[in-house]
């Protein structure tokens, strides 16, 4: 689909720009770049994400695969261009504003708090908590604390839940981030690397995970590990020096001429 | 019975012992004079403002230089309310009020006018009443500190650049506070002190009243800041000072939290402020300068940063070699002060509250192992 | 020359020296001296008209000897004795109650010596009495300021021509100053014989029919931009009875102060820019070290003030060894060999603090700023108790005086030197850093530490250079700021806050933002100070205060400063 059908598609269904169809496509961006010093990190005319999609964005180095997070999530402001959520411009609105719209973050290194105990870190992510009043409790409602309980033994923490972060290990750390993100339950997940350093078993556990969010949660998932990318078994698109190279299932696109060249070099 | 209890139960404990038995126990016994017992007062007072200090540094991770202005700004309110009631030099102003003695002295005349033609400014006749006073004094800093907070924290001003915005801003007070034409008294200072609510400030009883004032205020607060260190809000402070960037992307304004912390922080220093000056008997833009704004930060840091007990323990610990050096051998206290600085740092960046975690931990770990 | 007057003028007044200096230039001026002496002579004539004439002719001679003989004469303590014209001063009274009277010569104010070979010492009696009557000792008055007139030493005739412009006016000098308005050698003179004519003119009343000139003399002085006509003139129009002149003299009047206003106004801005800027390049010097220790380092020093110190003291330092162990002839080149001393001292003070202290502070910029300060505290103490409280640098006499590169923009040779400094500073880091090896590796030590150690860079070395550079340059701020301010132990704080400032507007290790912003400070702070609005007066504490706010909003906007770093490294 070429960029122009895209937009058209969009437009078709996003409810602000043209007030009819369904809400279809959850995240959109439109003419974005982001320009650092001259270098194009980012460059896409037209891109988006469906509900309950698992997209998986792959790419080389430097292809801007961390910068296209950065700028939906409004770490980075873009250069030009247009971040649409849910039908809505969300390009020059805080983080924090952002969040509490439904977009959940991992970062590729896993940013836990490591002077917190595995259940502090998970209860700052409790959806809801940001009220006034909920900071000077001494801790979260028992429906909250099964929950969380839950998540935690799902990803077998269970034991470490009252053990400072510091002490895990670089796998349960992942493990961690990502059940503070599943927890904090957004509406669309930018998950950057999660395997990134883990042995295959806890790559296999992350994958298994990520598929059962697939049900209620829109993903997008940066990866370069195409073992990962194939037990995702979803929609891939490739990204190379800013653009989009190439969009399809994770076999054609190993086949691909221009993605080989792209990651193989010239 | 305290070995091996946490340290801010036990600090609490030891300002409790020595503060509330131990000091009225020696006062009474004469075995120390009242005006050891007023100096411990104004060290008191440090310590609640290093508390804020500490709330704001060791559990927000912001460095503040401006403690010691929003201290200021909580002494000159009580100095105000205490210059009201002073001394009986001046004279009545066309509006009725009398023209504090301290101000007389400096007042800044016009071309053409004649000392006659004083009239009390009008930011001091709020301070003519004392609960009005106390609320100022405490509210004048937080408002204050929100300001500056807001703007700061909300562009993301952090770490070192802070740090030199506040001490640039307490600079500027300091420079504005100077000036005569301000009619805050210029260098003079706010003195000439009387009566404190219909108490003679002078008399024995009064001096060691506020004492008492001071240290239960100073544990009332340590109490409070306790508790808010301890609820989900202490943790998601902890979260800001470890990685604010992270905390964003779960739907969390840091700003908002540094910017209630920085304000809670200036309402202590203020209130330090306010005890302070009635027991010192005088207030001047001195304690605006570079020097004290880092002074604070020192007590903290050799106390032990991100542990209240460690900023009280700064405070009293530094001002009380402070006291005994400057009586003893006054030229050698810079260079005690100065190795005393770079020596905590390098050897015991804890500071003291670090150092008597490590000698309990391993106390705790040889009964362990015996056991 | 200036040195050998000044001598004689000492001895003039009394001094007893006898300086080998001076004995060879009262040799050389022998004919000269006679013939003054000669006409000195001739004031013992009856004739006042004569008398009045010698003291006029006196005075052309320029001589700065005469001033001392002129107030004797004026005094009265000028006699004659054996036809030869002697000076005394005070008398001695010998056992039996007779009046003495110790001699000495007119001009060189050495003793007359008598027979026996000491100073002559005859009754005063024996003396033949040459005080003036009330027109004589006018006259000599006058002639005293005519001499400064025709002095030989630009300076004082220039202070006098300036004088002979103000009320009261000497009506001898006419005639002295038209002739140098034409003929002096200096130019500035020339034109400032011009202007004090006009002025006499302006400010002689004169019969109300013959005003025509007094008042086409307002609009020439405007044409002159005269800014020594404005209070005369603003004087006249404040005048209850200058309406008396006339409308047509009120309007030449009144034209002339608008025009010698707005040239005052020029005047003023440009000294203002002046200072800021040489203000701006102290700041600059010190922010510049500040630029690499934090900039680079990211170490906050707060002991830079007092390696600021410490290059103000070894200048002091190195002066204090000139004046105590060489000749005074050399005292002007202590300035030359303080430059390298204070830079080296401070230096070697940073290398030291980076080796006990900082050395385990990077990475810990907040820790660094206590630890450092504790050492500024150390450095304080040390200072105060070697040197004490106060002591005084004096500059060097080359570095005294303005230069006057436009007429009335005076700018002093310390402050310009100071720009100068500044300037060659930061050509001087700007090669260092861009051009050497040693920047090279600088660079990469400060860019990623980690990397340079695995190239085989020497990061711990590098590190200390780095730190004693930086403090060098602190060290040159203190030295330039001996010329324009106090050396106390505490100078350091003074300047401390506003050098970070500096740094943090400037944007981190751009050598660029620290002068665009040390500049920039340092003009603002010069010229918001004597702004007006109505009543109000800005002055000092509210400029400095002001540029404070100024540079606060300025951060909101730009919290990394005027050249922020850009892209993936923005965000660590």
């Amino acid at each position: 689909m070429n960029t122009t059908e895209l937009i058209a598609e969009y437009r078709e269904f996003s409810p602000r720009i043209n007030r009819i169809g369904a809400r279809d496509f959850l995240l959109f961006v439109e003419d974005l770049t982001a320009v650092f010093d001259g270098f194009k990190a980012v460059d896409i005319g037209a891109w988006g994400v469906k509900r309950n999609e698992l997209r998986v964005v792959i790419g080389p180095n430097g292809a801007g695969k961390t910068t296209l997070c950065d700028l939906v999530s409004g770490k980075t402001r873009p250069t030009t261009g247009t971040v649409f959520f849910e039908g809505d411009d969300i390009t020059n609105e805080l983080e924090a504003d952002i969040a509490l719209r439904g977009i959940g973050r991992k970062f590729q290194t896993p940013r836990v708090y490591d002077s917190l105990t595995t259940f502090e870190n998970m209860e700052l992510a409790l959806p809801g908590s940001r009220k006034v009043r909920r900071f000077f409790g001494r801790s979260a409602s028992s429906a909250e604390n099964e929950k969380i309980v839950q998540i935690l033994e799902r990803v077998r923490l269970k034991d470490d839940r009252h053990t400072e972060a510091k002490h895990l290990s670089h796998g349960q750390r992942q493990w961690l981030a990502i059940s503070m993100l599943i927890l904090s339950s957004p509406k669309l997940l930018l998950v950057d690397e999660p395997a990134a350093g883990l042995t295959d078993l806890e790559t296999e556990l992350t994958a298994e995970l990520l598929l059962e969010l697939k049900d209620e949660h829109t993903v997008i998932v940066i990866e370069h590990d195409m073992d990962f990318v194939r037990q995702l078994d979803s929609k891939v698109t490739v990204l190379n020096e800013g653009r989009i190279l190439a969009e399809g299932d994770i076999n054609e696109l190993t086949a691909n001429e221009e993605v080989i060249e792209a990651y193989l070099g010239r | 019975m305290f070995r091996d209890k946490p340290n801010h139960v036990r600090c609490v404990w030891a300002l409790f012992l020595f503060g509330l038995i131990g000091i009225p126990a020696l006062y009474f016994s004469g075995t120390i004079s009242i005006d050891t017992v007023n100096m411990l007062g104004r060290y008191l007072a440090f310590a609640i403002a290093a508390i804020g200090l500490d709330l704001i540094w060791g559990y927000c991770g912001v460095l503040s230089l401006c403690q010691a202005l929003f201290f200021a700004l909580g002494g000159y309110a009580m100095g105000m309310y205490l210059a009201h009631h002073g001394g009986p030099e001046g004279i009545v102003d066309k509006d009725g009020w009398k023209l504090p003695a301290c101000l007389f002295v400096v007042y800044p005349y016009e071309v053409g006018e004649a000392p006659g033609d004083a009239m009390v400014p009008w930011f001091w006749k709020p301070f003519f009443s004392l609960p009005l006073t106390v609320l100022l004094g405490m509210a004048l800093p937080g408002v204050v500190a929100a300001v500056i907070g807001y703007f700061g924290f909300r562009s993301r001003v952090r770490g070192v650049y802070f740090a030199i915005l506040t001490q640039a801003i307490t600079v500027a007070g300091w420079l504005v506070f100077c000036m005569n034409n301000m009619k805050l008294c210029g260098t003079n200072g706010l003195t000439r002190f009387n009566t404190i609510a219909g108490f003679e400030l002078s008399s024995h009883g009064v001096k060691f009243g506020l004492y008492l004032l001071t240290l239960v205020c100073l544990i009332g607060v340590f109490c409070f800041c306790r508790f808010l260190v301890s609820t989900r809000l202490g943790r998601v402070l902890v979260a800001v000072r470890d990685d604010e960037t992270n905390l964003r992307f779960f739907g969390y304004k840091p700003y908002m939290f540094k910017m209630f912390v920085f304000a809670l922080a200036a309402a202590l220093g203020g209130l330090g402020g306010m005890l302070y000056t009635p027991q010192m008997g005088i207030i001047t833009p001195e304690y605006m300068t570079a020097k004290w704004s880092i002074l604070f930060v020192i007590w903290v840091a050799v106390g032990g940063r991100g542990t209240l007990s460690g900023a009280v323990l700064g405070a009293l610990g530094v001002n009380l070699v402070y006291n005994f050096l400057t009586t003893s051998w006054p030229e050698a206290w810079p260079f005690v002060q100065g190795l005393l600085f770079v020596g905590v740092v390098l050897l015991f960046p804890k500071g003291i509250a670090g150092l008597l975690d490590l000698i309990r931990f391993k106390r705790l770990a040889k009964r362990n192992v015996e056991a | 020359m200036r040195h050998s007057l000044a001598f004689f003028m000492a001895v003039a007044t009394g001094w007893m020296l006898s300086q080998p200096v001076a004995a060879a230039d009262s040799s050389a001026d022998t004919a000269n001296d006679t013939a003054l002496l000669e006409q000195m002579a001739k004031l013992a004539s009856d004739d006042a008209a004569l008398r009045k004439q010698v003291l006029f002719d006196l005075a052309k001679s320029g001589d700065s000897r005469l001033e001392a003989f002129l107030e004797n004469y004026r005094s009265g303590s000028v006699y004659l004795w054996n036809g030869q014209i002697v000076v005394c001063t005070e008398t001695e009274e010998d056992e039996d109650f007779n009046e003495l009277a110790p001699l000495t010569h007119p001009l060189t104010g050495e003793p007359v010596l008598g027979e026996d070979g000491n100073q002559a010492k005859p009754d005063i009696l024996d003396l033949e009495d040459m005080s003036p009557d009330r027109a004589g000792r006018l006259a000599a008055r006058s002639a005293l300021f005519l001499l400064k007139l025709s002095s030989p030493d630009r300076e004082s005739r220039l202070v006098a021509v300036k004088k002979s412009g103000t009320p009261p006016y000497n009506a001898e000098s006419i005639p002295f100053l038209t002739d140098m308005a034409e003929n002096d050698p200096d130019e500035k003179i020339q034109f400032t014989a011009r202007e004090s004519l006009l002025l006499i003119r302006l400010g002689t009343d004169v019969p109300l029919g013959q005003a025509q000139e007094r008042w086409a003399a307002a609009g020439q002085l405007a044409g002159m931009k005269s800014l020594r006509a404005l209070p005369v003139l603003e004087e006249l129009l404040r005048d209850g009875g200058f309406s008396k002149h006339g409308q047509a003299a009120r309007e030449q009047c009144e034209n002339a102060v608008a025009s010698i206003n707005s040239h005052q106004s020029f005047v003023n801005w440009v000294g203002y820019v002046f200072q800021g800027l040489s203000l701006g390049s102290i700041l600059i010097i010190m922010a510049l070290g500040l630029a690499i220790t934090f900039g680079l380092m990211g170490v906050i020093n707060m002991a830079h003030g007092e390696l600021m110190m410490v290059g103000a003291f070894t200048t002091y330092v190195i002066q204090q060894l000139f004046v105590n162990h060489l000749p005074e002839g050399l005292f002007n080149w202590y300035y030359v060999v303080a430059l390298p001393s204070a830079f080296l001292a401070a230096a070697f003070v940073g290398w030291l603090i980076e080796l006990a202290v900082v050395r385990h502070l990077y990475r810990r910029p907040l820790e660094s700023l206590l630890a450092t300060w504790g050492v500024s505290i150390l450095l304080i103490q040390s200072a105060r108790l070697i040197f004490g409280d106060n002591i005084g640098v004096n500059s060097p006499t080359w570095l005294v005086g303005s230069a006057e590169v436009m007429q009335d923009v005076n700018l002093p040779y310390n402050r310009l030197f100071i720009i100068t400094l500044c300037a060659l500073c930061v050509a001087m880091i700007y090669t260092l850093i861009n051009r050497t090896k040693l920047g090279l590796r600088m660079r990469a030590t400060m860019q990623n530490r980690d990397m340079a150690d695995s190239l085989g860079v020497n990061t711990r070395r590098i590190d200390s250079y780095t730190f004693a550079f930086g403090s060098g340059l602190a060290g040159l701020a203190g030295y330039a700021l001996t010329l324009i301010g106090g050396v106390t132990p505490d100078m350091g704080q003074n300047y401390i806050v506003e050098s970070f400032l500096v740094v943090v507007t400037g944007g981190v290790g751009e050598l660029l933002g620290v002068i665009c912003s040390g500049l920039g400070l340092g003009v603002a702070t010069k010229v918001i100070e004597p702004m007006q609005f109505g009543d109000f007066t800005v002055e000092a504490i509210w400029a400095k205060v002001f540029v404070l706010a100024c540079v606060v909003a300025f951060i909101q906007f730009k919290p990394a400063g005027l050249f922020p770093p850009k892209g993936r490294l923005a965000d660590v």
